[in-house]
């Protein structure tokens, strides 16, 4: 990486604690043997705010965050084919607020599953390797990410399963794609990162009309006329080694990599000629011991804190969006001691999750200042 | 110090004055400049850390509206279920509720038949997971699809972009099944070279930069202790301050009301500088484009041996519109020719029916004879006035007709000369001829004074001059100016000689006879129409002469001249095709006129300038005097662009041909086209690289080191007998003398045939004519390509496309592939291989297999190397296709490996490279 110049430092927070809020855990469960990799809270649907899926092995979970720190299980799914190994849920629906968990894995199949008839409601076979990330468009919850091995991101339409589009060619990532994620606002635009250690912005204003089309298409989906997008917008070297986690933070990007940082930057692009710009690196949010590469964190709904876990299961809650950065709380537990690969943040920011190389999921509970 | 110590402070200089006065009263010392520039850092940081602060503040509010409009969408969902569906049941929901009913059940997790973990364990509080789901739903097995990397289809080989090299770069791969990741990179080539990126400077340190001069004053101590705290070079620094105090006064100067005007920056251009992207952007091999096969910037080849302007055919002489000049000058020609002949209106009448007789009998007869007559009725019909002309004018034709005589180099001489002998008996003509063009003569003269009118001082000289050749002009055509002043009553001199241009172009092409032109012009019906063309047409005359001088952009004179070159002297081609939209045939071909005339002026040669100019009129377009002087505007250009782009390439060349004759066996060399304008010598680039001249290299067609394809005429180019064939090359329809191809539905014409019932059938890549393949699951392993249709033996079957990289990429991308067990390289010649893993075509999943049905040839297509894949047998409809890879037989994975080590012999002057590649 470049040397930074004068002037254009970034703020890097403090690793004491501000102690603005305490947590304590208050549940663990042991979901299986198989590593767990993902886990996400729904933010669809304000019923189900207090619902979240996790994946591992063949299984995708569906439970249900209590008062008092209790965890149900509502629904428990298994793919048949032993071998898949589940890397990534989402939640999404369809046109008609039906809940589906979205999940997809080593096989390269993405699951769309219809948690209201516990059915699955259809399989996007096309990718050519592993999924290791979906995510869903808030403004339009039918649709769906995805980030492969296969160098790919594609977009899909879960009510009708059409592959929409594929983010990928002449300009597209050069090994496996990490992350991927919507815009909150701008409906167009992804930022997709990998393992090529880039991030890239892509548009699809340009291929909209696609995505129009998908959700009135009756024909079958193979028939799609599924449109390749070759060049990203906007192309960041932030990191010198493979980029795992990317999320919009407004129109600024949080990213991380495995240099035990979460970095806040801003893409400054230059109008008249795509593809090229400069990377405004504002913020950074440390988090020790995180040096090992699929870690993903989370944020809560109204973006105001972020959880991420590290290799030797403690998690770090960084207030997203003072300068400089808080640390709100670090996280410890003497059983705790495995990577956690993913944390969900509850809507409000007062539940975290964790789930585990292990295959455990830990639940800690935000303590009232009182 | 002086510095404004409050770090908040705003950018805005604040101590401008004090800090000026101070830095002149004392040579700061270097502690002075070090605290001025530690202060300045201290702002910076600070200025720096509020404006973080301030974005993401902004960011933040902006953001907390964008979350709460999504979260109204999360509620509204909630309403919009509760309203919609009471009736259903939606199991979510119903799980939901049940839990929390029985909060209080049993404590044990789940059972599973696998590897369900029975215990939760409750770390603290009272809390417990409740089991509500004891069983798995199954989702059935979807079945997978054999791994792929995501891959563009590539119709023809593209070259790799320079973004997309991996040399140099540190490459990470995770071995999935070690699941840890290896960084790949050989440690001799991978100097990590810090890149010298040149960094920009950004605002800060620019602010930094100045207001540490302005304080403590311009000296190599303050730019080294600058250079330092911004971890540069001086030089860098002081460069930069320059460039800030240069941007500065910029500034000042336009804010002093310098208002700079803005032009259009295309129109403005001359042509050769808005052709300076054409060059570099359109591939004159394969004419399109942005070509990604050749690159843009290639090298230009400009062929020693110049086309002959396009020939145009009788039936393309119709009027092409409106503004054509033939329909101007048709009518033109009545009211002039019956101008010079009747200094009366009344008597316009007579010779316009006369002329209109003329038109009659011209659109009668074509060919050769068509020539003669045409002229002889063109000459009887200007007798008459040629008498009243000669009268008026009789000092000048002696002298002129003497010029007439006197032998030139110009092919027009000859011309004439046969046309004299034609006309013998009509003297008068040639007078009137001469003076013609002593008429032109002067209106060369009003063409340059026009210019000097243009470019703004009218001197008095120059009006004198004018008058007088107006004078002279009037004195030639005296009856005729009585006429053309009644119709342009009260329109100043200026406009006055513009129709005496046309007036005299129109003359001067009136011997010249231009019969193509004449004999389809539509006959005038009635006299009434031709008057009123008439004066619409000189009204038309009157505003485009007008303006002539100056609405001629330099960009369209050059195009003009580009279209001249191309279309000969063919105004109506010219106007469709270059300047569509900006002249009218009729401007041009005023224009072509008027700047011959005025050319052949300035060549000095009187009696040369006129005849030349007379045979500029030659629609034949033969370009005689000028061809001189284009060609070597040509060598300046070529000259100039080559000296911008392309010095390192030749640099390059040397070591590349190096290379090549040390591997005199390599089988395929690169063909790069050639620059020799003669025929090539021992210099010659394609000569000295071991390869043919082609179509496409500069040199003559008579070179002896060009491929001159085949001349085969029932072989049907399928045999060695064919050279093209035996060459490994596809028949180039530009070169063979009998494979062609029709276009279309054969409405078009089709090219002479020669050989009975001839087809070549050596040119499938060329033309596409691919069988279709399909892609599916392999019976051996992954992918496979599949036929869609049976074939014969030796069919072709399709193109293997790839990204083209060079031989050292080859190396560094196979490192990885060969890791991944899957590589789609191929050799193609000795500076390119094949890469298909991102983009290529299907037949990049054909598999290898030591008894194949198919094989692979590298072939010469238009200058080009290929892959062709072929059938090796008949291949029956659905077939799944193989084809021999021929690893190098030490480098070939275990699954390729040969039982019987039968090295081929191509094989063997293969690049030693630690990889394995295809090879044809």
């Amino acid at each position: 990486m470049a040397k930074i110049a004068i002037g254009s430092e970034p703020v890097v927070g403090s690793l004491t604690p501000s102690k603005k809020k305490d947590y304590r855990v208050t549940n663990k469960l042991q979901e299986g043997k198989r590593p767990l990799y993902a886990v996400v809270f729904n933010f669809i649907d304000s019923r189900y705010f207090n619902v979240f899926a996790t994946v591992g092995g063949n299984r995708v979970t569906v439970y249900q965050c209590l008062e008092g720190g209790a965890i149900d299980v509502l629904q428990s799914y298994v793919d048949e084919d032993k071998d898949e190994s589940f890397y990534t849920v989402s939640w999404a629906c369809n046109t008609d607020g039906i809940p589906f968990v979205v999940a997809g894995g080593i096989n390269g199949i993405i699951r769309v599953i219809d948690a209201s008839t516990e059915k699955i409601h259809k399989s996007f076979v096309g990718h050519g390797d592993s999924i290791n990330e979906i995510r869903t468009q808030p403004l339009k919850p039918s649709l769906i990410v995805s980030a492969s091995k296969d160098e790919s991101v594609r977009l899909w339409n879960v009510h009708t399963g059409i592959c929409i589009l594929i983010f990928s060619g002449a300009g597209g990532h050069r090994n496996e794609v990490l992350s991927v994620d919507f815009h909150p606002s701008d409906i167009y635009r992804i930022t997709s990162c990998g393992m090529d250690n880039t991030v890239k912005i892509w548009s699809m204003k340009e291929f909209w009309t696609y995505v129009e089309k998908s959700f009135t298409w009756t024909d079958l989906p193979s028939k799609f006329p599924t449109k390749y997008v070759q060049f990203p917008v906007f192309i960041a070297s932030v990191h010198s080694n493979y980029v795992d986690c990317n999320r919009w933070l407004g129109d600024f990007i949080l990213s991380k990599s495995v240099d035990n940082e979460i970095v806040l930057w801003e893409p400054k692009m230059k109008e008249q000629s795509p593809g090229e710009g400069t990377v405004d690196i504002l913020q950074k949010y440390p988090v020790p011991e995180c040096d090992i590469w699929f870690i993903k964190f989370s944020c809560d709904f109204h973006y105001n804190a972020t959880a991420i876990g590290n290799r030797e299961g403690k998690i770090y809650v960084w207030e997203l969006q003072s300068s400089p950065p808080a640390l709100i709380a670090k996280l410890s537990h003497a059983q705790s001691k495995s990577p956690i690969r993913q944390t969900a943040m509850s809507f409000d920011g007062s539940i975290i999750l964790g789930c585990c190389e292990d295959g455990t999921v830990w639940r800690w509970d935000a303590i009232s200042a009182s | 110090m002086a510095s404004d110590p409050s770090p908040s402070a705003s950018r805005s200089e604040p101590h401008d004055d004090s800090l000026m006065t101070k830095s002149l009263e004392t040579t700061p010392t270097l502690k002075h400049i070090s605290s001025v520039i530690d202060s300045l850092k201290k702002q910076v940081a600070a200025d720096r850390s509020v404006s973080i602060q301030k974005r993401i503040e902004d960011n933040k509010q902006k953001l907390l509206g964008v979350t709460n409009h999504l979260s109204k969408f999360s509620n509204g969902r909630k309403s919009c279920w509760t309203n919609n569906n009471d009736n259903s049941v939606d199991l979510l929901t119903k799980r939901q509720n049940d839990a929390v009913d029985m909060t209080t059940g049993d404590k044990d997790g789940y059972s599973s038949q696998e590897d369900a973990h029975g215990s939760t364990a409750v770390l603290q509080g009272s809390s417990m997971a409740v089991k509500n789901a004891d069983r798995f739903i199954k989702l059935a097995e979807a079945k997978r699809l054999p791994p792929y990397t995501t891959w563009i289809f590539l119709d023809r080989n593209q070259r790799m972009t320079e973004d997309q090299s991996v040399v140099g770069r540190r490459r990470i791969y995770y071995d999935q099944n070690g699941g840890e990741a290896l960084i790949c990179s050989d440690s001799e080539e991978e100097v990590i070279d810090d890149e010298e990126e040149k960094r920009e400077f950004v605002e800060f340190e620019d602010y930094i930069l100045r207001m540490a001069i302005k304080e403590v004053g311009l000296s190599d101590q303050v730019l080294e202790s600058l250079a330092q705290c911004l971890s540069r070079s001086p030089r860098e620094v002081k460069a930069r301050y320059e460039i800030l105090m240069n941007e500065e006064k910029a500034v000042e100067g336009s804010k002093n009301g310098d208002e700079a005007h803005y032009v259009n920056p295309f129109l403005d251009k001359d042509l050769e500088a808005a052709l300076d992207s054409f060059d570099n952007l359109f591939c004159r091999r394969c004419l399109v484009f942005d070509c990604r096969l050749h690159g843009c910037s290639q090298d230009l080849f400009f062929p020693a041996e110049k086309q002959s302007p396009w020939s145009h055919v009788d039936e393309e002489n119709v009027p092409c519109g409106p503004h054509c000049y033939q329909a101007v000058l048709k009518s033109d020609r009545t009211t002039i020719v019956s101008f010079p002949l009747n200094g009366d209106v009344e008597e316009k009448f007579a010779p316009l029916s006369d002329g209109a007789g003329t038109w009659i009998s011209r659109k009668m007869p074509s060919g050769p004879s068509a020539r003669r007559r045409l002229k002889s009725c063109q000459s009887e019909s200007a007798s008459s006035n040629a008498k009243n002309i000669s009268e008026s004018s009789d000092s000048d034709i002696g002298p002129r007709q003497d010029t007439t005589s006197t032998p030139l180099p110009s092919p027009s001489k000859t011309k004439l000369a046969g046309k004299c002998g034609i006309h013998k008996r009509n003297s008068k003509r040639v007078a009137e001829r001469v003076l013609a063009c002593m008429q032109k003569r002067q209106k060369k003269m009003v063409a340059s004074d026009s210019d000097s009118i243009v470019s703004g001082g009218l001197l008095p000289s120059d009006i004198k001059l004018r008058s007088n050749s107006h004078k002279e002009n009037a004195d030639a055509t005296s009856s005729s100016h009585k006429n053309v002043k009644s119709l342009i009553v009260g329109r100043s001199r200026r406009k006055e000689w513009p129709i005496q241009d046309c007036r005299n172009l129109v003359h001067s092409e009136h011997p010249d006879g231009s019969p193509n032109k004449m004999i389809t012009d539509p006959p005038m019906t009635s006299s009434d129409d031709t008057m009123r063309k008439d004066e619409c047409v000189d009204d038309n005359t009157c505003k485009q002469e007008l303006s002539d001088d100056k609405s001629w952009k330099a960009i369209e004179k050059g195009l003009l001249e580009k279209g001249v070159e191309i279309f000969g002297r063919n105004s109506c081609l010219i106007s469709r095709n270059l300047l569509n939209g900006l002249k009218t045939c009729w401007e041009i071909f005023q224009y072509m006129t008027y700047s011959e005339n005025k050319l052949s002026c300035q060549a000095g040669d009187a009696a040369n300038s006129l005849l030349e100019g007379f045979s500029k009129f030659d629609f034949n377009g033969s370009m005689s005097g000028n061809e001189v002087r284009r060609r070597s505007r040509f060598l300046r250009r070529r000259g100039r662009v080559r000296r911008l782009k392309y010095t390192w390439k030749s640099a390059a060349y040397h070591s590349i041909r190096k290379r090549i004759t040390e591997r005199k066996d390599q089988p395929c060399r690169q063909y790069n086209p050639c620059n020799c304008q003669t025929a090539c010598g021992k210099q010659c680039s394609c000569l000295l690289n071991g390869t043919c001249c082609e179509k496409y290299c500069g040199c003559p067609k008579s070179c002896k080191n060009r491929f001159r394809g085949c001349h085969c005429a029932k072989s049907q180019c399928r045999s060695r007998q064919c050279p093209c064939f035996a060459a490994d090359r596809e028949c180039d329809p530009d070169v063979c003398r009998n494979c062609w191809v029709s276009c279309g539905d054969g409405t078009l014409g089709v090219p002479n045939q020669r050989g009975d019932n001839y087809e070549c059938r050596n040119m499938k890549l060329l033309l596409k004519q691919q069988q279709r393949v399909l892609l599916g699951r392999s019976d051996v392993s992954g992918w496979g390509a599949f036929l869609k249709n049976s074939v014969g033996k030796h069919e072709y079957l399709g193109e293997y496309t790839g990204e083209l990289i060079s031989h050292r990429e080859a190396d560094k991308r196979g490192k990885i592939y060969d890791r991944e067990n899957s590589s789609f390289l191929f050799n193609l010649n000795d500076q390119f291989v094949l890469d298909a893993y991102r983009k290529g075509d299907k037949l990049k999943f054909a598999n290898h297999s030591p008894d194949p049905n198919c094989y692979a040839k590298v072939i010469m297509v238009a200058g080009d190397h290929r892959v062709g894949i072929f059938a090796k047998e008949r291949i029956s409809a659905g077939e799944e296709l193989f084809y021999d890879y021929r690893y190098e037989p030490d480098r070939a994975p275990a699954w390729a490996r040969k039982p019987e080590a039968s090295g081929s012999k191509r094989e063997e002057g293969a690049p030693s490279s630690g990889r394995a590649k295809k090879v044809a």
